[in-house]
């Protein structure tokens, strides 16, 4: 088969289908309508996990909790000192992490305590803050900008007021508030020292939530992992490394997930494409059988159903495609986050940026379109095995 | 791990090819049993238009092969990202026992498939159909392998497991897989190399010989050749040019080349490998029917055709594979 040949049959495809233009046209919206659906999705999977990879780079590298009847409960200071002696780890942070339910907002707050001086780049932590370039002493707090917003808090001189266990008031001024690239981890965040945290949440002196161990080298972060939950066998020892994969694991769920429901509306679309290609009318039966009778073959005929098919896929394609990179990366992907995100009444406000790669767009690709094609084949071979004679009767 | 956008889109081909080649199998049951050239009745015409549709869902299927093939090296890649221990595709394969398995009847499926292609074209060139038998009976093969295809996959998907934060330590540890990238051990490089560019050399030589005197002899010892080029191929890619790719000595992986780091120069160096082994091998495959009926100047026609373009896309590979290699052979160093 020649190349010219061909040229000429991609070349009646075209003028066939711009021909047809109102049918070509409905089905190519309709078509990038379902491709813009699955890469939105894609791409708002792909555009989280790069926040993620980006924001859990400054966290330490191993998390201790100790257990107690599968459950967490607080760790006790001298922890630390049973890890002396191991080598390769650069520091341990006692940190308090909790979860303060505020009744009014009914929102949940993260309330973190640490005494960041010990953190290696806990100098750093006032880039990462908008207003006040002070850490917090002690009786001040650092908020998220979803807190400053649940609360209504002003500009100037904040106060928060918040309740110990025993719903005695505990008030904290807000010394500054964190950068609103920093979101997907501060938004509902309020950040005090160790002191002020153990007594919001009543804990008792010399305990703590969790410990951050900062590992200098991360070729040697498991077998560290290894020695701790050797040394400390009521904890859970958790690598930053689990983080992120849970994190992917996560999302590739919800994306998986949201596939399976995206399989649906792509179903409806076969159909849809099956039957607008079988119900051909007598002016297009007519056309193939003139073809066939000015020497046309039934393979020419079916690679000119495969021509068209494969340029309203591939207009759909790139139609849709360009439409979800816009939805995602202008619009937020305002359409599916509550989905992926999660369903808190805090919401980070964040930039999504997918950085698009090869892998992901053939992803889409592969979901959409060879359903398509395969839908229309039975269709082609319908029209392309119309007698000649047909033209005649 | 089915539930992962990575798993549906390679289900949902491999459940699209089942149905394309079950569909065209049904035919194939039709035209073995009915088939009667000299009749003109209504189901011998309607066998004659169903050939049509059977080599069309065949060609797509054909198709759908080698979205899944790179679908599933792609998802590997992904998976590694979940995977404890897996840091590309290799790890990801090797999670469980059906993952290479998988991979290579992926790959052989694209040959079988390709094959039965030509075979096609072959049959159609002739009013008479002199291979139409022959080509249904193929088609009949066709179905139990795609179904050992699609098994393999979803054993391999079934039984990964990503690890969790909330499973104990047991867990978390037990499948650190170190630094292990290399599939196939410590082999030799530089006699390695030496065999590849020979094996090379030889497939050019043989190549000629047979386009200036073609014998039959000769045509099977170049597609034998062909197939040990294939492995030596893999192997010296796998230990010794990928290192070249990465500039890193201890860096062996077949898979990490396709990322885009390496500007996705893995594709250009598979995507000229297969096609030119596949002509190379296409070429005596064929050679059996060459006393069919009236096949003779067709398949002639064919292998010399083959030949030249196993040889011109062997040239691109030799090229793309040789790139980084010899360049920092030349320069010393890497630029």
């Amino acid at each position: 088969m020649s190349l010219a040949k061909q040229l000429n049959i991609l070349d009646y495809a075209l003028q066939g289908l711009w021909r047809r233009r109102l049918k070509t046209g409905g089905i190519v919206i309709i078509f990038s309508a379902v491709i813009f659906l699955a890469a939105s999705f894609q791409f708002t999977i792909k555009a989280l996990n790069n926040l993620v990879d980006q924001d859990l780079q400054a966290t330490p590298e191993i998390i201790i909790q100790k257990m107690s009847a599968g459950r967490q409960e607080s760790i006790p200071l001298d922890y630390i000192k049973k890890l002396k002696g191991i080598w390769g780890i650069r520091r341990v942070v006692p940190r308090i992490w909790g979860y303060y339910f505020d009744a009014t907002t009914k929102a949940n707050y993260t309330v973190i305590g640490l005494n960041y001086k010990k953190m290696p780049m806990g100098g750093l932590l006032d880039k990462a803050l908008i207003k006040g370039s002070l850490l917090p002493g002690s009786g001040e707090a650092l908020v998220g900008t979803g807190v400053k917003e649940a609360l209504r808090l002003p500009a100037k001189g904040a106060m928060l007021s918040l309740f110990r266990p025993d719903y005695s008031l505990k008030a904290l001024k807000v010394s500054g508030e964190f950068m609103p690239s920093t979101d997907i981890l501060t938004t509902d965040t309020i950040l005090m020292n160790l002191a002020d945290s153990r007594d919001l949440f009543g804990i008792k002196p010399g305990l703590v939530t969790d410990l951050c161990v900062y590992v200098a080298n991360p070729r040697e972060v498991t077998t560290i992992a290894r020695k701790i939950a050797a040394r400390l066998p009521d904890t859970r020892v958790v690598p930053k490394s689990q983080i992120k994969e849970t994190y992917r694991e996560v999302f590739g769920w919800r994306g998986g997930f949201a596939s399976i429901c995206l399989l649906t509306a792509i179903a409806a679309f076969i159909i849809f494409a099956w039957d607008k290609a079988s119900g051909m009318n007598p002016d297009e039966k007519r056309e193939v059988a003139i073809l066939k009778v000015i020497g046309w073959q039934t393979a020419d005929i079916l690679g000119l159903r495969f021509y068209e098919g494969f340029i309203v896929s591939f207009m759909s394609f790139l139609l849709g495609c360009s439409l979800a990179y816009a939805h995602v990366s202008f619009m937020g992907a305002g359409l599916f986050r509550p989905i992926l995100t999660g369903w808190s009444v805090i919401h980070p406000e964040m930039v999504l940026r997918p950085g698009l790669e090869f892998s992901d767009i053939f992803l889409i690709f592969s979901l959409v379109v060879p359903p398509y094609m395969a839908a229309t084949i039975v269709p082609a071979w319908r029209s392309a095995i119309i007698p000649p004679d047909a033209a005649v009767n | 791990m089915l539930l992962n956008p990575w798993s549906i889109a390679l289900c949902l081909i491999s459940v699209l090819a089942l149905c394309l080649i079950a569909a065209a199998g049904r035919t194939a049951l039709n035209v073995l049993r009915y088939w009667d050239p000299a009749s003109d009745s209504n189901r011998q015409i309607r066998l004659e238009n169903e050939t049509w549709l059977a080599s069309t869902l065949v060609q797509n299927a054909m198709g759908l092969q080698v979205v899944s093939l790179i679908l599933f090296t792609l998802a590997a890649d992904k998976f590694s990202a979940v995977i404890n221990g897996a840091m590309c595709a290799t790890g990801s394969l090797l999670a469980n026992q059906y993952g290479m398995p998988a991979l290579y009847i992926k790959l052989a499926g694209v040959f079988l498939y390709g094959f039965w292609i030509v075979l096609h074209k072959l049959d159609i060139s002739r009013e008479d159909y002199p291979l139409l038998r022959l080509k249904f009976i193929y088609l009949l093969i066709l179905l139990p392998f795609l179904l050992g295809d699609i098994t393999l996959q979803t054993l391999y998907l079934l039984n990964l497991h990503p690890n969790i934060i909330t499973s104990c330590c047991a867990v978390v540890y037990s499948s650190g897989q170190g630094g292990g990238m290399n599939l196939l051990g410590s082999l030799n490089g530089s006699t390695l190399v030496i065999m590849f560019y020979a094996a090379g050399m030889l497939l050019y030589a043989l190549g000629l010989v047979n386009r200036k005197w073609p014998s039959r002899s000769i045509m099977f010892a170049d597609g034998l050749l062909w197939l040990l080029f294939l492995w030596l191929a893999l192997v010296s890619i796998t230990v010794v040019f990928s290192s070249y790719v990465y500039a890193m000595p201890y860096h062996h992986c077949p898979f990490c080349i396709l990322k885009p780091q390496y500007y996705y120069i893995g594709y250009l160096i598979y995507l000229t490998l297969f096609p030119a082994v596949f002509f190379g091998l296409a070429a005596p495959a064929v050679e059996p029917f060459r006393h069919r009926a009236g096949l003779e100047t067709v398949i002639a026609a064919f292998q010399r055709r083959a030949g030249w373009l196993s040889l011109v896309l062997l040239t691109l590979f030799m090229i793309t594979v040789s790139w980084h290699y010899v360049l920092y052979k030349l320069l010393g160093g890497q630029t």
